[in-house]
């Protein structure tokens, strides 16, 4: 597994995906709809695609004594250590937030355990649809993005806007009683994103198996 | 080494049939064929990069799908020269594939290195086509490769470079341990360096023998007025001609 992910990240990996996981720490921004991190999150590893199949990855992947699956199970190793790795970077911003602008985000949601929770959910909507998209061929990552890419816009809106409801106030808060009422949003973001990855590359792995490179 | 049966592929508007052949160690076997004639189709079939519909191949004694990462560990593949991370240097792209061989040989790899004067600081794309191969033969040779895959190796080289990547395959072979399946439409490296032939035509092979053999089995394109052994050349044009009626 270690040598999978090492293959993607000195070889696949392009040099924006690095940036973008350091987005992670936009939530330093007094002002910023957070939401857009998970977005970066999103995007680093689309453009990844779109350099492994410039770069013709796949086949050189499929050279290697390896098998197909293996290969499906690259990217998810990659796409699971940029988004993870984003918001492990985020995190320590997060805290130093509190303590240094403590008067809120006036343009979304607070970088609190809710947003934390919905990050995962949302980058496992995005990582279904996308892998299980992509490798139905191995090349058409533009419609795997587009059709990954609208729900998973819709979920960071729903998150933002949900924030912004008087009834929903709670969500947009960094007090302890309020955090750990957002407690379960995380623990469901927790669970559904493993769950989202796994589904993601046996379906995808399934569909590679199939695919004449 | 290597058994082919009836491999068989079906696309929409071609059909790879039956193809069978066999290799055996310390030879080199040419695999001939117009453009598109299925050539291509064949080696990616027997790597299981196109899934075949029907057939089997087996690699050193073994079903190759059910052992393919075993297998793997003995093959060297090339196809077309390194047409992957262009942008990339030799070193970085050798630091990641060394990983995935536990028979990987450093010494070896420094050796084949300097023999075929490559520099490990390069980029892919600061290579000539023919450095390319012998970078992938470097690679293959490094891991140990007993079996060594060619698509069209030696198309766009300049005749020096041709002679001299023939010249490398006969010596790869020399000590009966490896074998080379490669295929191309240049007849005439053939004539030099191969010990057998497969030819298919639109898909399906016409024969697959050892080369003598193989030229006398096409002496009935011969005309009446020709002395001699048809040449690989020959036998290709006269099979595969075309008439015109416009």
């Amino acid at each position: 597994m270690s040598k999978l992910l090492y293959k993607e990240l000195r070889l696949a990996a392009h040099p924006n995906l690095y940036v973008f996981t350091l987005l992670g720490a936009l939530v330093l921004v007094p002002a910023y709809p957070y939401g857009m991190v998970f977005m970066f999150g999103c995007l680093g590893p689309f453009i990844t695609m779109n350099y492994c199949r410039e770069t013709n990855d796949l086949y050189y992947s499929a050279l290697l004594p390896i098998g197909k699956r293996d290969i499906v199970k690259g990217k998810c190793l990659l796409f699971a250590a940029a988004q993870l790795g984003q918001v492990l970077i985020s995190l320590p911003f997060a805290f130093l937030r509190v303590r240094l602008l403590p008067m809120g985000n006036p343009a979304g949601i607070e970088a609190n355990v809710a947003f934390y929770g919905f990050g995962l959910i949302i980058y496992a909507i995005f990582n279904f649809i996308f892998l299980t998209e992509f490798f139905k061929s191995g090349f058409k990552v533009g419609t795997a993005f587009l059709l990954a890419i609208i729900p998973t816009f819709l979920a960071v809106l729903a998150m933002e806007v949900l924030s912004h409801i008087p009834a929903f106030a709670w969500l947009d808060s960094v007090q302890t009683a309020d955090l750990l009422r957002q407690l379960p949003i995380l623990l469901v973001g927790l669970a559904v994103y493993p769950a989202a990855m796994f589904a993601a590359f046996r379906i995808a792995a399934q569909r590679f198996e199939k695919v004449n490179l | 080494m290597l058994v082919v049966r009836d491999l068989t592929k079906h696309y929409p508007k071609f059909t790879l049939e039956d193809v069978s052949f066999s290799l055996e160690p310390g030879r080199i076997m040419g695999l001939i064929g117009r453009n598109g004639a299925g050539k291509t189709t064949t080696l990616k079939c027997i790597l299981n990069l196109v899934r075949p519909d029907g057939g089997s191949v087996e690699m050193f004694g073994r079903d190759f799908p059910s052992h393919e990462v075993t297998c793997k560990q003995r093959v060297g593949v090339v196809f077309g020269g390194v047409d992957f991370y262009q942008h990339k240097r030799l070193a970085q792209i050798t630091a990641v594939t060394k990983r995935f061989y536990p028979e990987w040989d450093d010494q070896a790899y420094a050796r084949y290195m300097e023999m075929f004067a490559l520099d490990p600081g390069k980029k892919v794309n600061e290579l000539s086509s023919g450095m390319k191969v012998k970078y992938m033969v470097a690679l293959a040779l490094s891991h140990g490769a007993q079996l060594l895959i060619f698509d069209e190796p030696t198309s766009g080289l300049d005749p020096v470079s041709r002679d001299d990547l023939l010249t490398l395959f006969q010596a790869l072979v020399k000590d009966g341990k490896r074998s080379i399946l490669y295929s191309t439409h240049i007849t005439s490296d053939l004539d030099k360096c191969a010990d057998d032939i497969s030819y298919i035509k639109d898909g399906k092979l016409l024969r697959s023998a050892e080369k003598s053999e193989f030229i006398r089995s096409f002496q009935h394109l011969q005309q009446e007025d020709e002395k001699g052994e048809l040449t690989l050349e020959e036998i290709m044009i006269r099979t595969e001609r075309m008439s015109y009626h416009v």
